[in-house]
């Protein structure tokens, strides 16, 4: 959906500028908009605390990144690893934006009122719609636009890209609006930045930078719904995961050299490649194929090890990797090692033993209190695990059966599966009932441990629902993958998933915090639909998309 | 003292019932032989043992996790005092902050994705380069660890002290296993001690003892959450519920209408024999999916070592050879990666209707709001 005023529905509805809002963009951004200190407080430090978990992992996966880099080269040359654009992004990690991002933000809501103030006194003269256009398309910048036309034809996923195309199409039809209107700034200007970004293999379709007036977000939002699978099929998947980090440190040096480009946040963290940066801005600047190239600079470790080692004394993996022996100390220890693994993996219970213990274990059980709900906690929370993908498994096998069917035999079929659905849909909603009731029984068996909060279930610390006895825990665990590709799709999707947790819980946080400030009004009335604009978009639109806010001046 | 909780607490949560051990004073002055009776009963239902070994093991592999079991935010319970500090000065905290902290962590999300695709890359070119070097056959190349090992021996001394001390904790485990039926006998001989000592004094305050149990009913986050989860999966689920009905019935009706009109000339073709065919095809379809909504008794947790085997028989570290010699608990990624997407469209629906929610109560707001339309994205 497009979020262009122009674009709206309500073509009659008048939009209005707020000029109070200028004023205030020249002072510090954080001015505006206080909320309650103690709820701000909260969610700010539930945001920061994902923050540092993440940056955490990022060191964590860079440290195996350079091991495994240095294996790939040549073993003998002792090269002194190149700080890596990631890794200097966990040093500059700071909770605040460093000042000259807010700098940076200045200058770009300057270039942005602007333009707002092109466009007003464009759209004056709305007689001259030709005109109009042509300044218009001027004033919002012809060069972003044209570029914009450019990516139509580049690989394309998903609506918003769609979107796009059709808002530069409908840009002429709108500006024939005979009535004057007036944008309500801050707007996102269209032919946004991400155009870099996009020279990737649609990999990042954002729907604008954020508003002028607003925070330096990142503005390089990805719909992270489809940017994985869309990554994974890309034509260049191979270079492109090792040019994106480094090709946003470029962004943000050149932010202000794009005509109304800013990625402001970028550069958080001071990743400082500044050679890197400029030298992949240039490359995203032409076409995909160079980008490509320059990636490939960068990279040269694994490439250049690939193609064009010169040396032939040193030893690099790809030639020697077959043959290589591991130490033998190390041989001997791995054998015996894993001959004892089989060995307990093997050795089942004496029967004498396994006799007693049943013995043991029945008895116990009759001292238990006398009616034991039917699940123990640790069951509960398994079973619970398990339903938890059902809904949305079978409503896709529902959807699937919607279809219309040709044949007598296809729709017979599909009637003796609804039907098998349906009867799953009853024994799932039983056994919830029966999980919802333990619950309650287990709530009143409950040791008197109110004041931990965690300690109940201890989570994944032992897997849970595990009997003993089941052969495979004593097994070499193995994950095998076939193709590299399959491993690729493994590791997005348990990134992916981890990221819809942490969405989820954060979701939750907001909702609590953001809503009641709204409801309860405690807002000073002036900025009452800016608060009200930011709070929609983070939690409706998970922060990418922006509602219009349209006066409605009709009334009068 | 917070020890003897948590060890209540969690033998509650493993379903003990035995109601000595809940009972025994928080100093921990009594009660030696109820946790006795306690750690067997454990030792046996979790396998303690066995897992203990397993969740140790000595990881030379390239290891990655396949459960997907996940807190929530670990945080997310500090109080905002704890972190007030680093605010301190600027109490200007505002939603535009929110939004720039929001934004920096989807910026590094992507960060993290770039770089786990990037480690796929650098691991596969090593299993690849190193396939058909490892003595063992059924892992068939080295991981980073072992490939390092290679090149530099002198780091790793640590490892190869851990493997072989995992081999004496393995051989203790072999002994136990023969000590075993002793063990058993024994914990019996306590039990019925111990039941013929309580015979005596328990009658009196048993009755007393069970209705004076306290009651935390309000105030318990675990059973909050967990209904909240049953009542989400409940909602859902009768709504799907409600769209069968509807779609069945309707599907029912036209079923017959067909069938009735065309009776003679199915029997002719001899429908009925179709129909049992249909009706086993179906069953096995969602035969698969009852097993997809029961609990699965061996689900793996925890880290797997990542082993790439490519399909193709000829290549050295062909999959046929391997195959019989492999021990049961070998995971492909491609079931992992089902699993995966399943939770995927289960958390982004789930997210989606949270987004929703909060449309909606902001629509509600949003009437409020004086002379100011919202058109929604």
């Amino acid at each position: 959906m497009s979020w262009y005023p122009a674009f709206s529905q309500q073509s009659n509805v008048m939009k209005e500028n707020h000029s109070s809002d200028s004023d205030s963009l020249k002072s510090n951004p954080w001015h505006k908009h206080l909320l309650c200190q103690l709820c701000q407080l909260r969610l700010a430090a539930a945001l920061a605390a994902a923050l540092g978990e993440g940056a955490e992992r990022r060191r964590e996966l860079e440290q195996r990144a350079a091991r495994s880099r240095a294996l790939l080269r040549r073993w003998d040359s002792e090269e002194d690893e190149q700080p890596q654009p990631e890794a200097g992004s966990s040093s500059g990690h700071e909770n605040r934006p460093s000042p000259k991002e807010l700098e940076e933000l200045e200058l770009l809501n300057r270039a942005l009122e602007k333009a707002l103030k092109v466009r007003k006194s464009i759209l004056k003269t709305p007689l001259e719609t030709q005109g109009a256009t042509g300044e218009k398309s001027a004033g919002e910048g012809p060069a972003p636009k044209n570029a914009e036309e450019q990516q139509v034809p580049a690989p394309v996923e998903g609506i918003p890209k769609s979107t796009r195309v059709r808002a530069v199409s409908r840009r002429p039809a709108s500006s024939k609006k005979p009535s004057p209107y007036q944008l309500r700034a801050p707007y996102r200007t269209d032919p946004d930045v991400k155009k870099l970004q996009r020279k990737a293999p649609a990999r990042c379709v954002s729907h604008g930078p954020r508003a002028a007036g607003k925070s330096s977000s990142k503005g390089v939002a990805c719909t992270q719904g489809r940017s994985h699978r869309t990554a994974i099929s890309a034509s260049d998947r191979e270079t492109c995961a090792a040019a994106e980090p480094q090709k946003t440190p470029g962004l943000s040096k050149s932010a202000l050299n794009e005509q109304q480009s800013f990625s402001v946040g970028d550069s958080a963290g001071g990743k400082n490649s500044a050679a890197a940066g400029g030298h992949l801005f240039d490359a995203g600047k032409k076409s995909f194929g160079s980008l490509r190239e320059s990636s490939r600079k960068e990279d040269p470790t694994t490439e250049g090890v690939l193609g064009r080692s010169t040396s032939p004394r040193t030893v690099t993996l790809q030639e020697k990797g077959c043959q290589l022996k591991l130490p033998l100390p190390y041989r001997k220890a791995y054998s015996r090692n894993s001959r004892a693994w089989e060995r307990c993996r093997l050795c089942q219970t004496s029967a004498d033993a396994a006799a007693a213990r049943n013995r043991f274990m029945e008895q116990i059980q009759t001292t238990f209190c006398s009616p034991m709900p039917a699940f123990s906690p640790a069951e509960i929370e398994e079973d619970l695990k398990v339903l938890q993908d059902v809904p949305s498994l079978l409503s896709q096998y529902v959807e699937a059966e919607r279809a219309d069917h040709p044949t007598l035999q296809r729709e017979y079929e599909s009637l003796l599966t609804l039907e098998g659905l349906q009867t799953t849909v009853s024994q799932c909603l039983h056994k919830l009932q029966l999980l919802r009731a333990a619950v309650e029984s287990q709530m009143r068996l409950r040791p008197d441990c109110a004041g931990d909060v965690g300690s109940c279930s201890p989570a994944c610390v032992l897997p849970r629902g595990q009997t003993c006895g089941s052969a495979g825990t004593l097994a070499v665990p193995l994950l095998c993958y076939s193709s590299f590709q399959e491993l690729r799709d493994l590791f997005a999707l348990k990134l992916r998933v981890s990221m819809l947790h942490q969405e989820i819980a954060l979701q939750k946080v907001m909702m609590a915090e953001l809503l009641p400030v709204l409801e309860s009004r405690l807002y000073p009335e002036a900025s009452a639909a800016q608060l009200y604009r930011a709070i929609y978009t983070q939690l409706c639109e998970g922060g990418k998309r922006f509602p219009v806010l349209v006066r409605d001046e009709l009334a009068d | 003292d917070n020890q003897i909780r948590f060890v209540k607490s969690a033998l509650w949560y493993h379903g003990y019932g035995r109601p000595e051990l809940y009972r025994l004073p928080s100093d921990g002055s009594a009660g030696s032989r109820e946790l006795l009776l306690a750690f067997s009963w454990l030792l046996h239902r979790l396998g303690l043992l066995e897992q203990l070994l397993a969740r140790n093991r000595v990881k030379t592999g390239d290891e990655t996790s396949v459960c997907t079991c996940e807190d929530g935010l670990p945080n997310s319970q500090k109080g905002p005092t704890e972190l007030a500090p680093e605010y301190g000065l600027e109490d200007r905290v505002d939603v535009r902050y929110l939004q720039w902290l929001n934004g920096r962590l989807r910026f590094q999300w992507r960060g993290l994705h770039a770089q786990h695709q990037e480690q796929c890359k650098l691991l596969h070119k090593i299993h690849l380069f190193t396939s058909g070097s490892h003595m063992d056959q059924i892992l068939g190349h080295f991981s980073v660890t072992e490939t390092d090992l290679i090149r530099q021996p002198e780091n790793y001394k640590q490892l190869l002290q851990l493997m072989e001390s995992e081999t004496m904790q393995l051989e203790a485990f072999l002994e136990w296993k023969q000590l075993e039926p002793v063990y058993w006998q024994w914990m019996e001989t306590v039990l019925d001690n111990m039941a013929e000592e309580g015979n005596i004094c328990e009658s009196q305050d048993a009755h007393v003892e069970k209705s004076g149990l306290p009651k935390a009913t309000s105030c318990c986050p675990w059973a909050d959450s967990l209904t909240g989860q049953i009542d989400r999966l409940s909602r859902d689920l009768m709504t799907l519920r409600d769209q069968l009905h509807e779609l069945i019935t309707h599907r029912k009706a036209a079923w017959c209408e067909k069938v009735k009109i065309r009776e003679e000339e199915l029997q002719k073709e001899g429908f009925s024999a179709t129909a049992r065919k249909i009706q086993e095809s179906v069953e096995l379809k969602l035969l698969d999916l009852t097993y997809l909504c029961a609990p699965k008794k061996n689900k793996m947790h925890g880290s797997c070592r990542l082993v790439f085997r490519s399909k193709h028989p000829a290549s050295k570290t062909g999959f046929g050879r391997s195959v019989s010699k492999e021990p049961v608990s070998a995971v492909s990624a491609a079931e992992v990666i089902r699993e995966l997407q399943m939770r995927e469209a289960s958390l982004e629906r789930e997210l989606k209707q949270l987004q929703e929610e909060c449309r909606q109560r902001l629509d509600e707001i949003a009437e409020g709001l004086d002379g100011v339309i919202c058109i929604s994205p």
